[in-house]
């Protein structure tokens, strides 16, 4: 099969998923907190966006045509409000737990959850405001990964293996098997589902933040924050490879390397903290 | 069982019906089912005579039945649907079993539901109260926001009153709608409105346990009826999350620059700001008001009060009768 067949029929399994698991550990929090009459939006949208399955799963729904104002919302916290609680409960409720594969995720639900926080910090340290935004662009850089397992389960082993034998970096490998990377599914998913165009533009260039189009700087922060959690070891991004680091993006976001020292302390801290705690 | 005391409709004021149908058996049967205080049934054997009586006096349901032969009842169904002004009224078709051996074109013929002989009291009964109960829940929404509009508003405010009964009335609308709307154009005007619909009554919902309503009076225009205890908070984190969500409705540059910049019709340019939400709060305590236009009298002096200031602000009604 040729590379563009196999284009073709992949993009059609990618975009008709409907139930990507998540991480029952996260799950149970958050079906508590909303079955609680006294937990507020704030609690609510703070442990969904520790998860990217469920974060994606909100954005999707809030930017959905259905609601009248599709591609607008990049935040958890403005979706919650946007959507109420009633709607949560029922995204909750539809959602289901990883089973065998839990164990092989959880690292890359970590190195997600890293990138979150490493996008946030590195966003604050550039001077952006709303480092909320950067934060979910960050969350959700691999959600492609999420999918490929869920969708193409055989053709995700292929790549696993390609990583293992042959010493490549998850994205390489994906490129040796489909011919693309998981760039490309973060570019067909969050444009299939109306998220805004800062979020899909970092989904779609964290690799190569110097080819986006728009919003070149949230690109370039998820390149940085996705290299910083791999630098530290947080998680796991599919190999155990530090990605390719691009000058480019440092020139983006007119940052020096010594401006990344605090950044690296403040997430060191963090990285401590959340570990082991959330799963 | 009581006869006309077990229909369903108990919490409904006099409806009149009009039935045109040469079923004897069938008129006895709806006469039977509802009180005259209740479904009030005007019956015709031929719609003739009918059709001028709903013209000059529309009911507030039509049942008509397939076996009428001086005018089709589709051709009635037909005469009330085209004119917008009996659009809302209810319709409800009889038909034989025969009658639905081919399919009906129910884009062409527009009513509401149908029943089929023989008829089933329970089933008559529950098709008739549930048309009734979707008309009414339909007639008055806003087709934007979905919420209730102007008569719902003011029914809601009258019954308050009339009850007694203590409530806060805050009166939402937005600033400088109108240019985000001259420079982006009307659908994007509608996101904004539908964005803050969702927050106000998402907001008001998430006080638990709290008696509350939202209406859309029109345009960027809202209305909120709450307990007098919460309206305070439930202001202040409306505005919260007014504020923080509606940059993300403009331009990359105009969310910079936190202005929109467009030349008016003389070639002058002007700057506006974002968009911010006013609120005027009007209390009714210990029976102060005695009819809704109080309220909005009241709440429009506020709202002057609450524009002076550029950014969303809230604004409450603190005098004593």
């Amino acid at each position: 099969m040729s590379d563009q067949d196999l284009k073709t029929s992949v993009k059609g399994q990618i975009l008709s998923t409907s139930d990507l698991p998540t991480l029952p550990s996260v799950l149970d929090e958050v079906t508590k907190l909303v079955d609680d009459p006294n937990s507020s939006t704030e609690q609510v949208a703070k442990v969904i966006s520790q998860d990217q399955v469920l974060s994606a799963k909100v954005l999707k729904m809030v930017n959905s045509p259905i609601y009248g104002f599709p591609g607008r919302i990049t935040t958890i916290q403005h979706a919650l409000v946007l959507l109420g609680l009633n709607v949560i409960k029922g995204i909750i409720i539809s959602t289901s737990v990883f089973d065998m594969i839990q164990k092989a995720m959880s690292g890359l639900w970590e190195h997600s959850l890293g990138c979150a926080l490493a996008s946030g910090a590195i966003a604050k340290a550039a001077g952006f405001e709303d480092p909320e935004e950067f934060t979910v662009a960050g969350l959700l850089h691999d959600l492609g990964k999420v999918v490929t397992a869920v969708q193409l389960p055989e053709l995700n082993e292929a790549i696993c293996m390609t990583v293992r034998e042959k010493n490549l970096c998850y994205y390489d490998a994906e490129k040796v098997v489909l011919g693309f990377g998981h760039d490309r599914i973060n570019a067909w998913l969050a444009r299939h589902w109306n998220l805004p165009p800062n979020v899909r533009e970092a989904m779609t260039y964290h690799h190569h933040p110097d080819r986006a189009q728009f919003y070149q700087q949230t690109a370039a922060v998820v390149h940085v924050g996705d290299f910083l959690v791999r630098l530290f070891e947080y998680g796991n991004g599919g190999d155990d490879q530090i990605s390719y680091f691009k000058p480019a993006a440092m020139k983006i976001l007119k940052l020096k390397m010594k401006d990344l020292e605090p950044v690296m302390d403040e997430l060191s801290e963090q990285f401590v903290e959340i570990s082991g705690l959330t799963f | 069982m009581d006869k006309n005391n077990n229909h369903g409709l108990l919490g409904l004021t006099k409806h009149r019906c009009i039935l045109i149908s040469s079923d004897n058996k069938f008129k006895e049967l709806l006469r039977d089912i509802w009180s005259e205080e209740t479904l009030e049934f005007i019956c015709y054997s031929q719609a003739r005579g009918a059709i001028e009586d709903i013209f000059n006096n529309p009911p507030d349901l039509l049942i008509v039945d397939n076996r009428v032969t001086d005018i089709s009842a589709s051709e009635v169904a037909r005469l009330v649907k085209s004119e917008n002004v009996y659009r809302q009224l209810p319709v409800i078709i009889c038909l034989d079993e025969k009658d639905l051996s081919t399919p009906w074109d129910w884009n062409e013929i527009e009513v509401d539901d149908f029943i089929v002989r023989p008829f089933f009291r329970p089933i008559v009964r529950e098709r008739v109260n549930l048309t009734l109960c979707r008309a009414v829940r339909a007639l008055d929404a806003n087709p934007l926001s979905k919420l209730p509009g102007n008569t719902s508003i003011i029914n809601k405010i009258q019954t308050l009153i009339d009850k007694n009964q203590d409530f806060a009335l805050a009166y939402c609308d937005l600033d400088y709608f109108k240019s985000f709307n001259d420079k982006y154009g009307f659908s994007r005007g509608d996101e904004v409105l539908s964005m803050t619909a969702r927050i106000i009554v998402n907001t008001v919902r998430s006080f638990v346990g709290e008696q509350t309503f939202v209406g859309h009076v029109g345009g960027d225009d809202f209305v909120v009826i709450t307990s007098p205890d919460i309206v305070e908070e439930a202001c202040k984190r409306i505005i919260f999350s007014f504020d923080g969500i509606v940059p993300n409705f403009y331009d990359i540059e105009d969310r910079k620059r936190k202005s929109i910049v467009s030349t008016d019709r003389q070639g002058v340019v002007q700057t506006f700001p974002l968009m911010a939400i006013s609120i005027a709060v009007v209390f009714n305590i210990d029976g102060k008001l005695k009819h809704f236009g109080e309220a909005s009298a009241i709440a429009m002096g506020l709202k002057k009060k609450a524009k002076e200031n550029p950014k969303s602000n809230y604004v409450l009604d603190r005098r004593t009768p």
